[in-house]
Parts: C-alpha cells; structure tokens; sequence
C-alpha cells in the first residue's frame, strides 16, 4: 500500500463546487485514470482519498492537498500527468508525492491558511485610512464573533486568536485587496469572510459583504514551534 | 464565465448546477452555419440530469460538427428569483447565452405538472407563450417524450410534436431547419416542410371542433397534403442504434448519479394501467454482448462506482442472466455496484438479487399494484399472492428485513374490499417474517406500503375511464390508514390533488393550453414538488377559463367519443384498448405477449410481421 500526496488547485468555475462535489470529482478522475485505489473495509466500500482542510463554497484555491492511497506504485510524474488528463478545467494537480503512509491525517496537521481577500467599499478610502483602522483593528485583545452552530444554536467566541495576519495588498478605487492568514483545521478554523465582516462592524467601514471574494493561497502546518511552513513541505 | 453569470452564482443554493464544464459536457465554437440546439429538461438540473433520454439526444446531435446541442434546465426557485430581479435571460449550461438565442429548444415532455415549467422557462428566456405569437425572430419550439403522444393541451403553445423514439427524427428535423435557413429563415415554410417528416405533428395545422357537451366532433388537418393520422417513430434495431459512451458527469448530486444501460425498450405484460407498457412497444431488445460492451465503455468514460440497468420489466430480459453474471465479474473487484430496478422477484431473480447485493442488502421493492386477486386481474397484472408471499419469505431467511410494497388506489372497478386487501397484504408480509425462525432472520423488520392514485392516461384500456374524485380518494386513503396502523409497517401515500391534476392535463384537449398559461400568471410551477403546488390557484385559473377539470379527469367516456389523441397513432388499435378494457369488465387476464401474439396491432402498422 502506498500514500501519495497532491496539492492542487480549485479555481475558475470550479471554485463552485462543495466539498462533497470535489470529493467525487477527485474520485471519479481517479477511476478514469484507472488508478489501483486502496478501499475502505464495510459495507459500503469508498476509495482511502482524504483532504486537508475544505473550502466554502465560492472560493477559489491554489494550496490545497490531499492524500490518496493506492495499491500498485506508480511514477508520481506519471500520476500527475494521468490525473490532470481527466480532472475538469480548474482543477489541478500541481505536485504529487510519496509519502510515509503512517504519515497523520492531513486534517490534523492543518495549522492555518492564507488567502487573498477582495473587497469592494462603498466610499473611497485612502491608503492611510484602511490601514490605520486595521491596524486598530489588530490591536484588540478580543474579537468576539457570534456563530451559529448545529440546531442554531448561538455560541459567542473569540477570534482574535485566530487572526494570524492582515495586512492590505493593495487598494484602488473602491476596491482593497487584503491578505489574511487565520487559523484552519481542527484546532480552531476561521474563514477570512469573518475577520472582514468583524472589521466593518467593530470599526465601521462601509463595504459591500456581498461583493466579497475569497482565495486560498496556501495550507500550512508547523513543527510545533507555529512557524508556516506549506503541508508539502513538512511531511 | 461571464462576469453577470458569476455574480448572479454567488448568490444561489447549489451553484455547481449551472456552471456547466463537467466531464464529457460538449464546449463548441459557435459558427454562422451551425444550428443552435437548446435540449430543455422542464424540472431541476438533478432531476433532468438522472435521465437517460437527455444523455442520448445530447450526444447524438453533438456528435454532429453543424449542431451545438446545450442544456436547458428549469431554475430553482432562488435561481429563478435572482434572474427577475436582475432581469437577466434563463441560460444554457454550456455557453450560458441566452435560451432565446436558440435556433430551435426541444422540451421532453416526461410528466403532465411540468408543463407550468415549460411556460416558466419560456418566459424567463423572454418567447413568447403562444406558437402563433413567435416569428423568425424566436427560437422553434418544439415537444417530445412521453407525454408528447397526447400533446393537445400544449397545441397552442409548441410548434411541432415528435412522436416516439426521436433519435433519427431530431436530425431529420435539423437537416431540414438548415435547408430552409439557407434560403432565409421562414418559419411557416419550415413547418411545411417539417411536416411532412413521419412522426411530426404540427398542431396548427390541424383544427378542432367541439360539440355541445364539449367534447370533440372531430379533429381534422387544415390541408389535405397534412397526416390524418401522425404515426410515431420507432428505432428498428437497437443493437446498431447510437447510444451514448461518453456520458456527462453532473458535479451536483443529481437523482441517478451512475451509469446507466438500457438493455431493452417496449414491454409484453400488457398491464392495463400502463401507458409505458402500450406505447413504447414494440419489445426490442439489445444483446448482452452489446450491452456489457456499453457498460464497459462508459464505465471507462465516466469514471462512476455504480451501474444500473435500464428498462420496463427488467426481468422478462431473455439474456439477463448473462448480462447480471458478467458485470458482477467484470466489475465486482472494482468495488462497482449494480443496480436492477424494475425486477419481478420470483426465485431466479431473488438469486441473482443475492448475489449482486453480496455486500450490503439494500430494501426489496414489490409492486403487487392491487390488493386481491380479483382486482389484479382486472388490471392484468399477473402477480399472485402467493408468489408474492414466497418471496418475501424467501427473501427474510436471506437477510432481507427491509420490503417496499407499492399499490395504486382508485383503479377502475375497485372497491372497499381491495382496499382491505392491501392491509392484508401489508399484515401478510409481516407475518410471513415473524414465520421466519429468528436465527435465519435479521432484526428491524420494515415494511414499507405506498399508494400511488390511478391516473387514467391516453393509449391505454382505461383511457375511457373515470378518475376517482380527490374526496373518494382521501377517504380510501385515511381508510387504509386506520387500517395500517402496525409498529412495523409505515404507509405513505400521494396528495391526491396533484393526481387530479395530472389526470386533468393526461386526457386534456387544446382548451386547456389557456387554463395553463393563467395558472402559470398566477405563480403556479414546479407543480409536481408538493411544497410548491398551488391547488387553489389552479381552481382559480379553470374557474376564470370556464372550464370544468371534472370533465377531464372525472367523466366516463364512451368508447365512440372522439378523444383528443384520436389522431396521433402509437400502434397499438383502438379496437385492442376496447378489447382490453371489456376483458377487464370480465375479470379476465391476458397473456404475455412474448408467449403468444396479443393482437394489438404494433406488428401491422410499424414492424410488418412478428415482433
């Protein structure tokens, strides 16, 4: 048995998939490829394909990963090549792997996520401006944030902690590109769509939610001492 | 994408149903020649995707380089919110243009309450409802599928019919838009021309007149040179007929998301109440060989984990045994399930049933359809209890705990006591599991009894008969249900009102083509998905019409009636439907028609000789 890492992309329309969605789609591009697919044991047996960390409907990425396992070894060049014949338009392997198959679960090692956060405000802003209001933004102790769980259930938590970075990339007309990196995985998950909805309520920039458009950048886990690195790299 | 498309995405549950790029979707680069074909499912993208008919159309005319063949589907109601509020044109799958930038738009007519659909998708593409109402300007409408054999309450709205199997008729049909289009595009020349094309039926060209009790003095053609009679299409040979290898993967999780083969097309049961089984005839078949050589293609092209077979009565398959045994060895390693639905379950299919379901035991269906004897005799339904019996039982000693019975209620001749008959049935089943002993069995048992409400359809034996009102329905309904009451058995049952209505617009006439567009005007579509239907509304849209529904649904008619459909010829004669309805007077069954010829008239007028 064998373990191969991917990381890929999810971009153009394809950023409109669910989570579920993708998950067939990877699986039926490898069933195309015809691949030696590892199986789960049961009643209901499903190939062993497993992924870091799930993105939202609506936004694109190009840092995710994946784990699959298959019976026969096969050339990762190979592999790579094969599978992008057979993946739709926007999906991408970019680079493929043999990893230890005792390797943890993508999901556990998830650390945080970057991505590219495009705005669009209702007024013009200055550079200076944005960049002072989110500079007091940062400077909260505490950010609390209403989520809704299961069953609608309200839970106020704080998630200050789970802003890692923000900084602004650019700004033009009425359009601000920020770049954020928060917390994913299990550990504590923040979407970046929430770090800018705080923004404009605690420190009152009038913006246009609706408009907001997401993009991940890249996955990351640590050795335990929280410095980035990409998944690819750290196992 | 379009900038508009993708913003207006953002903004709707499921998006993946509109963004078209799945695998096997066809992108082409659209020329001046070439003829924009809009194929139109009237329901949801997951329901339009799980059918087969809009996978064979869509690949057959693709494979043609002067064809774009795209996909146009009903939008969900927030879909549909979002387009009127941006005033943005309903678009294709593939290109996302505008529908009304179709060349022609083909609607597959699969059940009577799609037809609000139908007018919603016209409007949202902004065409106009009324044929007589569009010019060279707007795209041909044209219907077809099953419902299409009785078109007449969509006669004001659609330009042409197709009648029956269309694959060669669709293409016959473009070769001619392409000719007169080459010569400048004229609507009425084209449909002159169309016309004369065997399995077209173009309404206006036919005029209707009515007595005094409102029902038909005749229908005849305007001109002499129209068909008297419109004979459907049928495909002769299956095993050489195109089908479909590189089929569409939807992304969105549609309602039959697998591959699918159909190994044969017709029926011989003869089932009374069944209009499949009339006019999809004559059986023909398709080879194992063949079949087993599709499901390896598309098994390949598609990249599914799961294969399901496809026909009327799958059992009565002469080579299903080498069809079953040769998948389950062919794919079975691969962790690729099988699915055969539509099986009788006598012992040889109970075996095969095992063997494909070695894994996990999904429920048993059975469909005894009538509660006694007596009752599925008249409907000729050749199922007796105690085969039935038999094989739930053998069923329970091989783990079977889970068993779905379907019936109709409200079948011509029935009484209280047939209505007795499948709580006896229901009781019957659970007892033959308590019969079982408890180490062979597996625990939970669950018996499942639905009802659906008889729908009498046209081209049928019972198309003379009268529907059972909604209040004779609800009561036979919470009849059952009082006498359903056991912990093991759960009953469900239709809302009798949409079966009305689909009884009304089954046998309705031209007249009702005005009822349907003030229903529409009134909010009415998605009349089949029970959150949405607006009964009241519908009353209302008759009322104002002055139109009676009764009429149509609830009325007798006598066997020298003209019925709306009189003039459209699916094969099987006038004279074998009334044979068929007095034998059923009499209680008395008909053969399989595979043992011995029935006498109804397919092999006469459309194969010239034995089926």
């Amino acid at each position: 048995m064998y373990k191969i890492l991917v990381k890929f992309t999810k971009q153009d329309r394809m950023k409109f998939l669910s989570h579920l969605e993708l998950i067939r789609v990877v699986e039926r591009a490898l069933r195309r490829a015809d691949i030696a697919l590892k199986f789960s044991q049961g009643f209901n047996p499903h190939p062993k394909i497993s992924f870091a960390a799930p993105l939202a409907v609506g936004v694109s990425s190009e840092g995710e990963y994946l784990t699959v396992e298959i019976e026969e070894k096969i050339d990762s060049n190979d592999f790579q090549k094969k599978l992008n014949m057979e993946l739709p338009k926007g999906i991408k392997f970019i680079k493929c792997k043999y990893v230890d198959t005792k390797t943890k679960s993508l999901m556990s090692i998830v650390e945080d996520s970057t991505y590219v956060v495009k705005c669009y405000t209702q007024r013009d802003y200055q550079y200076n401006e944005i960049s002072r209001i989110l500079e007091k933004f940062l400077q909260r102790n505490e950010i609390f944030y209403e989520k809704v769980g299961k069953k609608n259930k309200v839970r106020t938590v704080d998630i200050r902690k789970h802003i890692k970075e923000a900084i602004i990339l650019a700004l033009e007309d009425k359009e601000i590109i920020f770049k954020i990196t928060t917390s994913t995985g299990s550990q504590g998950n923040l979407k970046p769509e929430i770090v800018i909805e705080k923004l404009v309520e605690l420190e009152g920039v009038a913006m246009d939610l609706e408009k907001l458009r997401v993009h991940r950048l890249e996955t990351f886990s640590s050795k335990g001492d929280r410095k980035l690195i990409p998944i690819d790299s750290i196992i | 994408m379009n900038e508009k498309v993708e913003e207006i995405l953002y903004k709707v549950e499921k998006p993946s149903r509109y963004i078209g790029g799945e695998i096997n979707s066809y992108k082409k680069v659209i020329n001046e020649n070439m003829i924009r074909f809009g194929f139109a499912f009237p329901d949801i993208y997951e329901v339009g995707m799980s059918h087969l008919g809009m996978h064979i159309i869509y690949n057959l005319l693709n494979e043609l380089d002067d064809i774009y063949c795209e996909r146009i589907f009903a939008p969900w109601v927030d879909m549909e919110e979002i387009l009127r509020k941006e005033d943005y044109p309903l678009f294709t799958i593939e290109t996302h243009s505008s529908i009304s930038n179709m060349d022609i738009i083909g609607f597959t007519l699969q059940y009577e309450l799609s037809y609000s659909n139908v007018l919603n998708i016209l409007d949202l593409g902004k065409i106009p409802f009324k044929s007589s109402e569009r010019d060279e300007s707007h795209p041909i409408i044209i219907a077809g599928g099953p419902c299409a054999y009785n078109p007449e309450p969509l006669a004001d709205i659609v330009d042409i019919c197709v009648l029956g199997e269309s694959e060669e008729l669709l293409i016959e049909i473009c070769n001619v838009y392409k000719k007169i289009k080459k010569e400048g595009f004229v609507k009425d020349r084209f449909l002159q021309e169309v016309c004369k094309i065997e399995g077209v039926y173009v309404p206006s060209f036919y005029e209707v007149k009515y007595k005094e009790d409102n029902t038909i003095r005749f229908v005849k053609p305007k001109k002499e040179e129209y068909p008297a009679k419109i004979k459907k299409r049928i495909i002769r040979e299956l095993n050489e007929a195109f089908y479909p290898e590189k089929v569409i993967v939807p992304f969105a999780d549609v309602v039959h998301d697998r591959a699918m083969i159909e190994i044969f097309r017709g029926c011989t049961r003869g089932c009374r109440f069944c209009q499949a089984g009339m006019i999809y005839r004559p059986i023909r078949e398709r080879k194992s060989a063949r079949a087993l050589e599709l499901a390896d293609k598309l098994l390949k092209n598609t990249g599914y984990e799961e294969i399901s077979i496809s026909s009327l009565s799958t059992s009565d398959y002469s080579e299903l045994n080498e069809l079953v045994r040769g998948l389950i060895k062919n794919y079975g390693d691969k962790k690729i399930g099988l699915s055969v639905p539509s099986m009788r379950l006598d012992s040889f299919s109970l075996k095969l049933i095992e063997e494909i379901q070695k894994v996990r035991k999904t429920g048993l269906t059975f469909a005894p359809e009538a509660g006694t004897q007596r009752l599925r005799d008249v409907i000729n339904k050749g199922v007796l209890e105690k085969d039935l019996i038999e094989a739930v039982t053998n069923a329970f000693g091989l783990g079977w705990s889970t068993v779905k019975l379907y019936f109709m209620i409200g079948l011509p001749r029935e009484n209280y006591e047939d209505i007795d008959g499948i709580a006896d049935l229901g009781r019957k089943v659970v007892q033959a599991y308590y019969d079982t002993p408890k180490e062979n069995r597996k625990k939970g048992l669950k018996v499942t009894v639905s009802t659906s409400s008889f729908v009498p359809k046209p081209f049928t034996p019972f198309q003379w008969e009268p529907q059972d009102k909604i209040d004779t329905l609800v009561e036979k309904q919470n009849y059952l249900k009082g006498k359903l009451r056991h912990k093991n058995i759960t009953y469900n049952y239709h809302d009798s009102k949409t079966s009305f209505l689909e009884g009304v617009f089954a046998r309705g006439d031209r007249r009702l083509g005005e009822v349907l567009i003030k229903a529409f005007n009134k909010g009415c579509r998605f009349d089949g998905w029970q959150e949405h239907f607006l009964y009241n509304n519908w009353m209302e849209a008759f009322e104002e019409c002055g139109i009676d529904p009764s009429f149509y649904a609830n009325r007798r008619r006598e066997y020298d009636e003209v019925l709306p459909w009189d003039h459209i010829d699916v094969g099987v004669t006038k004279k074998y439907l009334i044979d068929e309805n007095e034998k059923s007077k009499e209680e008395k069954l008909t053969k399989d028609c595979r043992i011995s010829c029935t006498g109804c008239g397919i092999n006469s007028g459309f194969i010239g000789g034995v089926c």
